[in-house]
């Protein structure tokens, strides 16, 4: 108590130029030289160029004020883009949590072999997403692609859909590989969750009579509720800004069926050199994902001081 | 202490500054990765050049040509261009409103420009020749022969021919593609056929608002529709193939026609296709006269960049006829050069034919916008495929979006 008295009487500069704080100074330069460089500038940027005009190097050229903002928010596209941005992640997030949650409860369960399952569980996730997609994109080939090649060979489906080439198909398709990446990572996640719950826990329950779905929610659960936000967390933010999947397996096609803000933003930028109006997308990006993560922070600070 | 740091810090400094001056010369390409071209061809010239000129590097970096405009315009955004790049012609007009480009008569030499085809200058702006042509070339049909010997005279015919013959999955009538990809090369092959155009030409000779909506695209288009969903004569599962999914189907001899670029014969010689091509003109629809596309890409030589100079000596080195010729030969391209058009290679029919299409075949329209009125017609087009629109309302809706992010 008396050290932080006597650091109080210590005028400002002192405290903040000392030996100490310069060589503290000293070494965190480097991580904020990088973080202002490569983090900070950018968003910086992106934010400039959405209130300018700019040419077709992204060279700002003249103060548009909100003249960028108010020409996608007056278009219909940008709309039906940003709400398929939205439903895309809900949809995606909730099977990922949901098919996770069933994969981490069968690789928790005690059985030979159970090391190699986890193993094998691990590859769409240890792949990498551009290989996987373009292994999908030939799985969804209409001529020699395996899933209708197997539809019609079992029979279970005569005449299947073009997958890669119509509205709804295309949608589900590309929704479905988002998914399949993205279910190692949850799983893996809720299982670290689950081994540290105390297997006390369990015994116990068992021997009150409480039968397994009691269990999985009155136990688990709650266990592994923190896990649960954090991992859905960031799946919603990666979810949101999957670009890769949909741009290799559709493109955003067929006629912007499956375009969400991060294709159409890379699109605007980068092959339309339209850099304000692809600066506009990146900042109601920012907005939606800042406010979700928020959201959430909230929701897990609240939930922690109620322990 | 401090006068040694001192000593040490100016002897580095000097030492660095004595590396960056006697630095080679360094001449950065990107080069397209057209289909055809091999590594070897491409390692060869490379060390074929610095060999001949021991003073300068040469790094020939190959991309894939769908990345290559994203790849250009991050170099060049970022202050750091290549000395030279493969680009659409058409891309010329984005990099001419940001000042990048330099001249090529500046730094290439007569003789090589005095061997260029007078035809294959496209990238001439404003009486300036803006890039080098590397490839030039109108499209063509593809008639495979095992299957039918008619050489349809009209899209009429082209259609009649085509559903006759047509028996899927075994065989199809037609190759067209129905999922979007680079070039809006397909809607164009028709559009052109029915005596249309894009947009309509201005008493100054710059291109005015859109007309392709107009009764010669909407005929274009309905034909499209008519023939991939009525009579059911274009490949299985079209609306998810592109030009590349698709061509293969051609090149395994299970379609009867395509419309097809200049590469078609070395990728059938890839492909290891066993029936007899016969290489014909697009045929126009009943009534109009031969209009087919022709498509170059240029070589542009970037203004910021260090080493213009010793590029336009490469440039001189690859266009001889031992290279350029050999180039050439791989992309399956016609030459730009005139020495090499005289070359026994290029005299075949494919050649005889391609070069029969150049007399009456129309390029894009030189637009600073065209990437993004190109995806929004594909995006037309696949709603008319889809049946969501019909052709008019669908090519009515692209018109009108078409005018609006041009600003008119």
């Amino acid at each position: 108590m008396r050290d932080f008295r006597a650091a109080a009487t210590i005028p400002l500069r002192q405290r903040l130029w000392n030996p100490e704080a310069r060589l503290a100074y000293l070494l965190l330069a480097p991580a904020v030289i990088l973080l202002l460089g490569f983090m900070i500038y950018p968003v910086v940027y992106v934010f400039l160029i959405s209130l300018f005009r700019t040419n077709k190097l992204a060279q700002l050229k003249e103060f548009a004020g909100l003249k960028n903002f108010v020409y996608q928010f007056t278009d219909k596209e940008f709309w039906q883009i940003t709400a398929r941005s939205l439903y895309w992640t809900a949809i995606a997030v909730a099977v990922k949590a949901v098919l996770g949650m069933i994969v981490a409860l069968l690789l928790n369960v005690k059985y030979a072999g159970r090391k190699v399952a986890r193993m094998l569980f691990i590859v769409p996730w240890a792949s990498a997403v551009p290989i996987s997609s373009i292994l999908w994109r030939w799985v969804y080939h209409p001529e020699y692609g395996l899933l209708n090649a197997t539809l019609k060979a079992t029979g279970l489906w005569a005449n299947p859909p073009t997958w890669l080439g119509m509205p709804l198909p295309a949608f589900t398709a590309c929704i479905w590989v988002d998914i399949w990446i993205g279910i190692p990572f949850m799983a893996l996640v809720f299982l670290a969750g689950m081994q540290a719950i105390s297997e006390d826990l369990y015994e116990s329950a068992s021997l009150d009579g409480v039968n397994g779905l009691q269990k999985f929610f009155y136990i688990t659960l709650p266990g592994i509720r923190h896990l649960v936000l954090i991992a859905t967390l960031l799946s919603c933010l990666w979810t949101f800004n999957d670009f890769n999947t949909i741009y290799i397996l559709t493109r955003g096609g067929p006629a912007g069926a499956t375009d969400i803000l991060i294709t159409k933003l890379y699109k605007n930028a980068f092959e339309f050199l339209k850099f304000s109006p692809a600066a506009v997308m990146a900042v109601v990006t920012f907005f939606i994902l800042t406010g979700l993560a928020i959201a959430y922070a909230r929701i897990y600070f609240r939930q922690e001081q109620g322990q | 202490m401090r006068k040694r740091i001192l000593w040490i810090l100016v002897l580095v400094l000097l030492l660095a500054g004595g590396l960056v001056w006697a630095q080679k010369a360094k001449v950065t390409f990107f080069w397209a990765l057209y289909d055809g071209l091999t590594e070897e061809y491409r390692a060869s010239l490379q060390d074929a050049f610095m060999a001949a000129n021991p003073s300068i590097d040469v790094d020939i970096v190959p991309i894939q040509w769908d990345l290559m405009q994203e790849k250009m315009t991050t170099s060049v955004a970022g202050g750091q261009p290549p000395e030279l790049c493969v680009i659409g012609t058409r891309w010329l007009l984005d990099l001419m409103s940001t000042d990048s480009v330099l001249e090529v008569d500046k730094v290439v030499s007569k003789k090589t420009l005095d061997n260029i085809a007078a035809g294959a200058m496209e990238a001439k702006i404003q009486g300036k020749l803006m890039g080098l042509p590397i490839a030039a070339g109108a499209r063509i049909m593809t008639v495979n022969n095992d299957i039918t010997r008619v050489v349809p005279k009209t899209m009429e015919e082209l259609r009649a021919e085509a559903k006759r013959v047509s028996k899927p999955p075994q065989t199809y009538g037609l190759i067209m593609p129905g999922k979007k990809h680079t070039e809006l090369t397909d809607f164009c092959y028709y559009l052109y056929a029915a005596g249309g155009d894009y947009f309509a030409k201005n008493a100054d000779g710059s291109w005015g608002k859109a007309v392709f909506n107009n009764p010669a695209g909407v005929k274009a288009l309905q034909f499209m529709v008519d023939m991939a969903t009525k009579d059911k004569i274009t490949q299985e599962g079209y609306l998810g193939l592109t030009r590349m999914d698709s061509h293969p189907i051609f090149y395994e001899g299970r379609a009867a026609y395509v419309m097809i670029g200049a590469w078609v014969e070395s990728a059938m010689k890839q492909a290891n296709s066993k029936f007899k091509a016969q290489y014909v003109q697009i045929p126009p629809f009943a009534g109009q006269k031969p209009a087919s596309l022709i498509i170059t890409d240029s070589i542009a030589i970037f203004k910021k960049a260090r080493y213009t100079k010793e590029a336009g000596q490469f440039l001189d080195f690859f266009y001889q006829d031992q290279w350029k010729a050999k180039f050439d030969e791989l992309v399956g391209f016609p030459p730009v050069t005139v020495s090499a058009a005289k070359l026994p290679q290029f005299q075949s029919p494919l050649y005889q034919a391609l070069g029969q299409a150049a007399m009456t075949a129309k390029g894009w329209p030189l637009i600073e916008e065209w990437a993004e009125v190109s995806d929004i017609i594909w995006d037309a087009n696949v709603k008319a495929f889809l049946g969501q629109m019909s052709p008019k309302a669908a090519l009515d809706e692209a018109a009108a979006k078409v005018n609006r992010a041009r600003g008119m």
